[in-house]
């Protein structure tokens, strides 16, 4: 019964090209897109290289400060009571903030205040914004530069090619050596294999390569270099002037949930208790740390005073918006085109009754119709998808993202096809397999 | 064979009230022709689906071969239409997505019936109204007439003891008409099929066993 059902399907979506191709377009389309994104959510936020520990870091990307005086007014109410005149006045005090400025950390702040936060098994403070133009047989290359510490290179687990991470020895003794990302090494010396161990120069000062990392599957800024070093080599200015703002970022480490609450307790926590140098200026700071969604929702939606929580709920509310629009929309079209292309064929189900069908075979012939277009449909958006993943991965066109298939968007995508194909086809099957045998040969005629 | 108790038909609408057939009692011997007419929306139509159990009467009581219908939706009902009957309408009704073999062998699909017995089946079928030659076609590349003989190994196909048939001639020519009429006739007399017909043509009607006349619902004749 089944392979009648297989065959039937074939032969009835091969004869009515038209509807087949329309409907396979919409299904291809839709699961093609599906597949794209779900493949930059992958990239974006799947456990990846260098960001395996992502779940248990909390990012302190900026700092902010505040001047906030104390305004008074004054209120007078006077109302007659028994003949006389009677005055309430009450007073109202209003914190007002005059000014704000927000900024990376200063390496002062962390340095003095950042080393022992509560719930933070390992931490390292990094500047990520310098760029360095480097001449290369009179060509000009820029460069990213990200100053790190060694417990950089623990807590973000970068796969090396060539070479190793530097050491806290050598960080603490200013060496001068660098790591750079397989492309620049190809830039600047043609090849990344032989590298390790020429120097580089930078500013005017060399720098020996003792390590070359692979291709990164994401380009988040505060792991996406050309080139990193030791942040004892930064400008001394950098490090010894004591401003509590600055350039750097720095990323705690925790092994529990509980782990990273305390963090964000213990930043806030020493944000109140962290002496202010110059009051008259700004009287409060503010330390919030956040995750790696908090980051992202924040770069994305610049939501004032730093709030993280309300960037992450409106990023999530709007990606989960697009994603029911996405698909909900050609679902409700297909069920759409079904229900049309159904009672387009009311005649031939009237028929097929009179002759002897039950309610059951023609509701299973109807869906059986439809998960063979779906899968169908599957089939060919995922070879766009393919087609398009491989554009968009060699063109650059998202940077540094690379954009991959594994297998569990791959069963997800099956799964979705299937799940397509029911329902969009169960809801016109069973009013279909129900009509009335005289009204659906009827309707034919008119 | 066939027997109709009383039944009567209304349609209800929200404002008006058809009395489509009005307390018919008929009975259909097995082997008999029977033809029935009567002027456009007098019932011949509704009457032949109720006598096919396509269609439910208002009230009254249909008993086929002495059992009488209760439940329209069952699966029983479904076998046994699939296997006691066979239906020609006035407009053909071939699944246009199918070949001419594939149209035939139709009925057969919902019996356990492989593959191969189906095909020869439907090869018969074709035979017997002369349209072998063109099994591989489509309906649309068909006449209005090889069309009908489709439907007539259609509803042969699976050797059914009752063909009901509503105005099978009603789209053709006379010409048309007559080979039709003519295969139908062979059927009741060489395989002894009772064979239940609604046309409009005084002549053909009038080389059938019997004939009723119905006017507004009710048997005149
Ligand atoms: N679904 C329906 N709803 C309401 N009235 C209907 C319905 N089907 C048929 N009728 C009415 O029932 C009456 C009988 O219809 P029927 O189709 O049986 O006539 P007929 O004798 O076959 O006519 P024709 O020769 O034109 O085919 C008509 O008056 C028709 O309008
Ligand atoms: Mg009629």
């Amino acid at each position: 019964m089944i392979s009648n059902y297989l065959k039937l399907a074939i032969k009835v979506l091969g004869r009515r090209t038209f509807f087949t191709a329309i409907s396979l377009f919409g299904i291809s389309f839709t699961l093609m897109v599906l597949i794209l994104l779900s493949a930059f959510i992958d990239a974006e936020f799947g456990n990846h290289q260098p960001l395996t520990q992502k779940d248990d870091m909390v990012f302190l990307e900026r700092a902010m400060m505040k001047l906030i005086v104390q305004d008074t007014t004054w209120e007078v109410d006077s109302l007659r009571l028994d003949g006389n005149m009677v005055y309430d006045s009450t007073m109202q005090v209003k914190d007002i903030t005059t000014s704000t400025s927000t900024a990376s950390a200063g390496y002062y702040l962390c340095n003095n205040y950042l080393r022992d936060v509560t719930g933070a098994v390992n931490y390292s403070f990094y500047a990520p914004s310098r760029t360095f133009d480097l001449f290369i047989e009179g060509k000009k290359l820029t460069f990213n530069a990200i100053y790190a510490d060694a417990a950089y290179w623990q807590i973000f687990d970068f796969s090396f090619s060539h070479g190793r991470p530097f050491t806290k020895q050598e960080n603490d003794n200013a060496s001068q050596i660098a790591i750079l990302s397989t492309q620049a090494a190809r830039n600047y010396f043609g090849s990344s294999s032989n590298a390790v161990g020429k120097f580089l120069e930078l500013d005017g000062k060399q720098f020996e390569v003792i390590g070359i990392i692979k291709k990164l599957k994401n380009a988040k800024p505060f792991v996406s270099a050309d080139v990193y070093l030791p942040l004892q080599t930064i400008n001394p200015m950098a490090i010894n002037q004591d401003n509590l703002l600055g350039t750097f970022e720095a990323v705690f480490l925790a092994n529990s949930e509980k782990g990273k609450a305390d963090i964000l307790a213990s930043l806030e926590q020493k944000a109140k208790q962290i002496p202010l140098p110059n009051p008259e200026e700004y009287n409060n700071l503010y330390l919030k740390g956040t995750d790696l969604l908090g980051r992202y929702a924040l770069y994305v939606l610049p939501i004032s005073d730093n709030n993280y929580d309300k960037a992450k709920k409106v990023f999530l509310l709007i990606t989960i918006s697009l994603l029911l629009l996405f698909v909900l929309l050609p679902t409700l079209n297909l069920i759409n085109l079904n229900v049309s292309r159904v009672m387009e064929r009311s005649a031939e189900i009237g028929v097929r009754k009179a002759f002897g069908a039950h309610s059951g075979s023609i509701l299973m012939q109807l869906v059986f119709e439809n998960v063979i277009l779906t899968l169908l449909g599957g089939i060919i958006g995922y070879l766009l998808a393919y087609i398009v993943l491989y554009l968009v991965n060699d063109s650059n066109i998202l940077g540094e993202i690379v954009l991959q298939f594994n297998t569990t968007i791959f069963i997800y995508s099956i799964l979705i096809c299937l799940a397509f194909g029911i329902i969009s086809g169960l809801l016109p099957a069973y009013r279909m397999s129900k009509i009335h045998i005289v009204n659906a040969i009827k309707q034919h005629q008119i | 064979m066939i027997q109709l108790k009383e039944v009567s038909k209304v349609y209800q609408t929200k404002t008006i009230e058809t009395t489509a057939l009005n307390n018919i009692s008929i009975q259909v011997s097995s082997g008999e022709f029977l033809s029935i007419m009567g002027p456009s929306g007098c019932g011949k139509s509704t009457l032949l689906n109720i006598m096919g159990m396509i269609d439910e009467p208002s009230s009254g009581k249909v008993t086929i071969s002495g059992q009488s219908i209760s439940n329209y939706h069952s699966k029983a009902l479904a076998r046994f239409r699939n296997q006691k009957l066979g239906f020609i309408f006035q407009s053909f009704h071939l699944i246009n997505e199918l070949s001419v073999i594939d149209n035939v062998e139709l009925p057969l699909i919902y019996r356990k019936t492989s593959a191969r017995e189906r095909r020869k089946m439907a090869a018969e079928a074709l035979e017997q109204v002369g349209l072998k030659n063109r099994m591989k076609h489509f309906p649309g590349q068909l006449s209005g007439g090889q069309k009908q003989r489709v439907a007539i190994a259609r509803a042969i196909v699976g050797k059914p003891g009752i063909i009901l048939a509503d105005e099978p001639t009603g789209n053709l020519d006379s010409v048309m008409g007559a080979e039709i009429m003519d295969i139908l006739l062979k059927l009741n007399k060489e395989l002894g099929t009772t064979i239940v017909m609604v046309t409009h043509d005084e002549t053909m009607a009038q080389k059938t066993h019997r004939l009723i006349r119905l006017f507004d619902g009710s048997q005149v004749q």
